[in-house]
């Protein structure tokens, strides 16, 4: 009796710790991303041991140990997601957070790239969130192959994987270099969390992952006015000019475009199409835009500039 | 205003004093100013993020992080994960899969088991 109720309750944790099944797939890199390095983690450390092996896909070795104050909160007994997110940003890597389906997870793998999720392994009511990395998905027998806690090959029918998922909003994000937008990504979307990241890189870094945007998304507004100011900032005037209006060909109302294209053709000795295109930004604006002082300065500037009698010279026009 | 209130206020005119440097630039509209404007607008937001990030800072702190770590950990978290952090620190989930939780709970269920008199194996002990 007491022998049948242990066994009974070791199954019952066994549930909830996620059964493996030890099916002896074998190791495939058609379908699993082998090279994905495995942290061990200690315990409450699934936090810092996840975040370890994405990173470490991505070119960075760190250890968990070296990662636990950063993203540990012992109050918690955990991490948080966002704060993953953070200290991913702080060791120069770009995160993305996925669309919450599995197609997108399915994705990444594709291309290459392990993918980061929250998982609630709890059981009877209880809480027990998670974080693993997702390395391979075999099609065939509907399997999820994750890099998870102590088991550096864990093998989940879908479905079980799903389930434990679903709990966190099905939550997943990749950890990317700068100049490797994620395969997922949107070109505004790696722009913005391109400059979430920017603070802890270099300029050129950020300019790169701008130029690997633009060669993958080469009309969205927001990858063509970034690129635009890149090369406005490294006096590369020709070149912002021809992105700006790039971009407001696409989006003739981009108020802030259309300031930037004033301001490079002032700098170019463009004077008078500077003061028109600094006047077409401002009658762009919306009201009470933020981006009333500097359009406005931008007008002063411009029209200073034409009214001392300042000349286009022959090649503004040329475009 | 006590302790932690003074600290939140100084830290937040740092990171105030840090942000408005940056949006200084006047004629050309930077990537992270349009960003900014785009997300938020105006400076009242600005002041609302500098006070998140002291306030989370100072959460985390008394969530037993190190000082010196939660200044760096407040200061990585984007303006968006600032604010969500900030309001529910104490709920969000906390990814840990502790080992002990799973040992609680089986301890729990044998110990019913054994008042319900289903098992008996705490006899010998």
């Amino acid at each position: 009796m007491a022998v049948a109720a242990l066994a009974a309750v070791l199954t019952l944790a066994g549930l909830a710790a996620c059964t493996s099944l030890d099916r002896r797939v074998p190791e495939d890199p058609a379908r699993e991303l082998t090279g994905v390095p495995f942290f061990p983690q200690t315990i409450h450390q699934c936090g810092p041991a996840a975040l370890a092996t994405v990173l470490g896909a991505s070119g960075l070795y760190v250890t968990p140990a070296e990662l636990v104050p950063l993203v540990y909160l012992p109050g918690r007994r955990g991490s948080l997601q966002a704060e993953l997110l953070a200290a991913a940003r702080g060791k120069g890597r770009v995160p993305w957070v996925l669309a919450p389906e599995f197609g997108a997870v399915q994705a990444e793998l594709a291309a290459g790239t392990p993918v980061l999720v929250l998982q609630d392994l709890g059981a009877l009511g209880i809480r027990r969130w998670h974080f693993a990395v997702v390395i391979g998905h075999e099609p065939a027998d509907d399997l999820v192959i994750l890099r998870s806690g102590t088991q550096r090959r864990l093998i989940l029918r879908r479905t079980d994987f799903l389930r434990t998922w679903r709990a966190g909003g099905n939550w997943a994000a990749v950890i990317t270099p700068p100049d490797r937008p994620a395969a997922t990504a949107t070109g505004g979307g790696f722009v913005r969390a391109l400059a979430d990241a920017a603070r802890h890189l270099p300029p050129e870094a950020v300019a790169a992952g701008h130029a690997a945007a633009l060669e993958r998304w080469p009309t969205d507004p927001l990858v063509l006015l970034a690129n635009g100011n890149d090369a406005y900032a490294e006096r590369r005037l020709a070149d912002a000019i021809g992105l700006y209006r790039r971009l407001l060909a696409g989006d003739p109302g981009h108020a802030a475009g259309r300031n930037n294209l004033a301001s490079a053709l002032l700098d170019s000795g463009c004077p008078r199409i500077a003061v028109q295109e600094a006047r077409q930004a401002l009658a762009a604006l919306p009201p009470g835009s933020p981006l009333a002082v500097p359009v406005r300065d931008t007008v002063a500037r411009t029209e200073a500039a034409a009214g001392d009698g300042g000349d286009d010279a022959s090649a503004c026009r040329a475009e | 205003m006590d302790f932690r209130q003074l600290i939140v206020t100084v830290t937040a005119a740092c990171f105030l004093a840090l942000g408005l440097q940056s949006t200084a630039s006047a004629a050309l509209i930077g990537t992270p100013d349009y960003l900014a404007a785009e997300a938020r607008a105006g400076h009242l937001a600005e002041i609302d993020a500098a006070l998140s990030r002291a306030d989370v800072q100072a959460q985390l702190v008394a969530l037993g992080v190190d000082p010196a770590d939660a200044a760096t950990r407040a200061a990585a978290l984007s303006d968006a994960e600032l604010a969500e952090v900030a309001a529910q620190m104490q709920t969000l989930p906390a990814g840990g899969d502790s080992f002990l939780a799973v040992v609680g709970i089986v301890f729990v269920v044998l110990i019913i088991l054994e008042l319900t008199g289903v098992t008996d194996i705490f006899k010998k002990i």
